[in-house]
């Protein structure tokens, strides 16, 4: 191997693990800040709970997501050099990981997801003309940053209707917060389970893969995790029929679950930002020509471990500003949030969809609110995430365009 | 943004407020309470001819009004179109206009009867107690209603608590007929003593009993503010 493209190799592992980090520092809030600031758990066991669930996450679901990402947008039968593809993606990654550094200076919202799909179209339209993207894969991942808000809203409304019929209606919210929250986290143990063992590296490794097998393994483990929660809600009795703050507490409890769950969520979607366009640079520093490759595990812990060590070192001061702001936000209706934003992101990714975790997040907070459960919504944060959107895409692009250009000359 | 330290990048906090309007519509009423407490006690002494510190109250009472008119204010002007409420924002600005409506009255009334210092005539003193104690009675259970709007929007709008809020205003209803028929009462007692009484004085007694009456009425239009926004 070229001494030259060992370098770009390295250069490009550090630069993905930087994204990564970055990615971790800013985006552990999302998962972790309602836990925080109901405080039902401590910031050093938030960051250090995150960073466990985010790794566990990018490992063990994150290829799908960095398949889509790495291969799909830039059609590698019209750029067939190696060395171009090679110098687009190390441009790409470093546009990407410079506008998210910037933009996270600025306190921009953008979305890291955005800016590596942005830069990978940005490089492919220099190196090989608009042809040589593949738009119908862009609109495919340019829906999902739609559909996911919305759907992360849908999912939100009903599971806070549910919340509200199935527990404050009743004569007895106590009672009824006893029965209903462990079966939630029923619920939430299986989607996780059974996504750990669909298509995964787990099911290779235990030789799981048949569906009725996922099922059981997933029923047995979801009705443990349920009976667990039962007991550990035993104690808990209600002062008086409107005695909303027990309920409340009771959530507080289970949201800690939801948090993990995000937190798990992101791990798997958002390790791609990072890893996605390293795992393209490897094999090309080699001078092979395989772009639809799988993602080499060593990678993927390579931003599992950078995500984890963004939670744990930065997470907590971006934790400490967004969880004091996000108290308003109380623990049924945290919950509703995390538990409506981590099966979109889980969703999106086993379908290999890239799609913004804060985005879902916000949608999800729109969906409680208009199923008015919110004293009050801003609904002019979705304007902020249209410019975000208009925005991200093309700056992305044409950063990622004049490093490519830079880069050629350089390296001839 | 005011946090320089802040490195989220996507305003999921900003999605919702920290300062709630329903929040600060509590904090108003907070001042209502204190006003129509003071306002209260000070009425009562004043129907029995005791005036000492009634300049202190009034000047008290302009202060609370101009706190709760800060409140008010910040209200209206933090209000943007959008603003997605679980009510009516219209609704919701009704209701707390009337509740502001309340403390006007309460500081006009308290500076009027400063400025003069009407006798009330024996005969009358009873039934103006009376009617002073039915009003703030209303208020109070005003205040009873305002304050369930925690549990309706803890509970997203349940029937049981969307009832019990009923049941409130009900009272608030109720309270409020019982005042008016008092201010009947008194009206009917100050017209059979017009021969007696200067006619300065029987224009004064007319006018606070009008005035007392109308902190209740204000009152009952809070209360049906708030049947109004949570009517589905």
């Amino acid at each position: 191997m070229d001494l030259n493209l060992l370098f770009i190799a390295g250069g490009a592992a550090a630069i993905g693990f930087y994204m990564a980090w970055s990615i971790g520092a800013n985006d552990v809030a999302n998962s972790m800040a309602t836990a925080v600031g109901a405080k039902a758990i401590t910031f050093k066991q938030a960051v250090l709970i995150a960073g466990i669930l985010n790794f566990a996450g990018a490992i063990l679901l994150g290829p799908h997501v960095a398949g889509t990402i790495k291969g799909d947008i830039v059609k590698g039968s019209i750029i067939a050099d190696p060395h171009t593809l090679l110098l687009g993606f190390v441009a790409s990654l470093l546009a990407a990981a410079i506008w998210v550094t910037l933009s996270t200076w600025k306190e921009l919202p953008i979305s890291t997801t955005h800016s590596v799909i942005g830069s990978l179209i940005g490089f492919g339209i220099i190196a090989g003309g608009i042809s040589s993207i593949d738009w119908s894969v862009m609109g495919r991942v340019a829906s999902s940053w739609v559909l996911s808000p919305v759907v992360g809203c849908i999912i939100a409304f009903f599971v806070f209707k549910v919340i509200v019929k199935t527990i404050f209606a009743k004569d007895e919210p106590v009672k009824a917060a006893k029965i209903v929250g462990p079966l939630t986290i029923g619920v939430t143990a299986f989607l996780i389970v059974s996504s750990l063992f669909l298509k995964t590296k787990l099911s290779e490794m235990s030789g799981v893969s048949d569906l009725s097998h996922v099922l059981l393994i997933s029923t047995v483990i979801s009705a443990i995790a349920c009976i667990i929660a039962m007991f550990l809600l035993r104690n808990i009795e209600a002062k008086s029929v409107e005695d909303y703050a027990t309920v409340e507490g009771i959530f507080r409890k289970l949201q800690v679950v939801t948090s993990c769950y995000v937190a798990f969520s992101h791990g798997a979607n958002d390790v791609a930002n990072a890893i996605a366009p390293v795992a393209a640079i490897i094999p090309l520093a080699n001078g092979e020509m395989s772009l639809t490759a799988g993602i080499p595990t060593e990678l993927l812990a390579i931003g599992g471990i950078g995500i984890a060590f963004g939670c744990m070192t930065w997470g907590r001061r971006v934790m400490r500003t967004v969880g004091g702001r996000i108290t308003r936000l109380t623990n049924t209706r945290g919950f509703s949030v995390d538990f409506a934003a981590a099966t979109t992101v889980l969703v999106a990714s086993k379908l290999g969809l890239p799609i913004s975790t804060s985005h879902t997040v916000v949608g999800a907070v729109i969906g409680v609110g208009l199923a008015r459960g919110l004293e009050a919504v801003d609904l002019s944060v979705i304007r902020k995430i249209v410019v975000s959107w208009l925005l991200t895409v093309p700056v992305a692009a044409a950063t990622s365009a004049v490093i490519f250009i830079c880069l050629r000359v350089i390296v001839g | 943004m005011e946090d320089k330290g802040n490195h989220f990048r996507v305003p999921v906090a900003d999605t919702y407020r920290r300062k709630s309007p329903f929040g600060q519509l509590l904090d108003h009423m907070e001042k209502v309470k204190k006003c129509i407490d003071i306002l209260g006690d000070g009425l009562i002494n004043y129907y029995k001819g005791n005036y000492t510190g009634f300049s202190e109250l009034a000047k008290n009472v302009s202060k609370i009004e101009h706190e709760a008119d800060i409140i008010k204010r910040n209200l209206r002007n933090h209000l943007p179109s959008s603003l997605f409420m679980p009510v009516d924002k219209g609704k919701f600005m009704w209701a707390l206009r009337e509740q502001d409506a309340i403390l006007d009255h309460a500081e006009n009334l308290a500076n009027m009867l400063d400025m003069r210092h009407t006798e009330i005539p024996k005969k009358l003193q009873d039934v103006f107690i009376e009617h002073a104690k039915i009003v703030m009675e209303t208020v109070e259970a005003m205040q009873d209603t305002v304050e369930n709007i925690r549990d309706l929007i803890e509970t997203s709008f349940v029937k049981r608590e969307r009832e019990q809020t009923k049941q409130l205003i009900y009272k608030v209803h109720e309270y409020e007929w019982k005042a008016d028929q008092k201010k009947f009462e008194m009206t009917k007692g100050i017209y059979k003593l017009e021969k007696k009484l200067d006619p300065m004085d029987v224009y004064h007694l007319l006018k606070i009993a009008d005035w007392v009456d109308d902190i209740a009425d204000h009152a009952e239009n809070v209360a049906d503010w708030i049947r109004a926004m949570i009517a589905k």
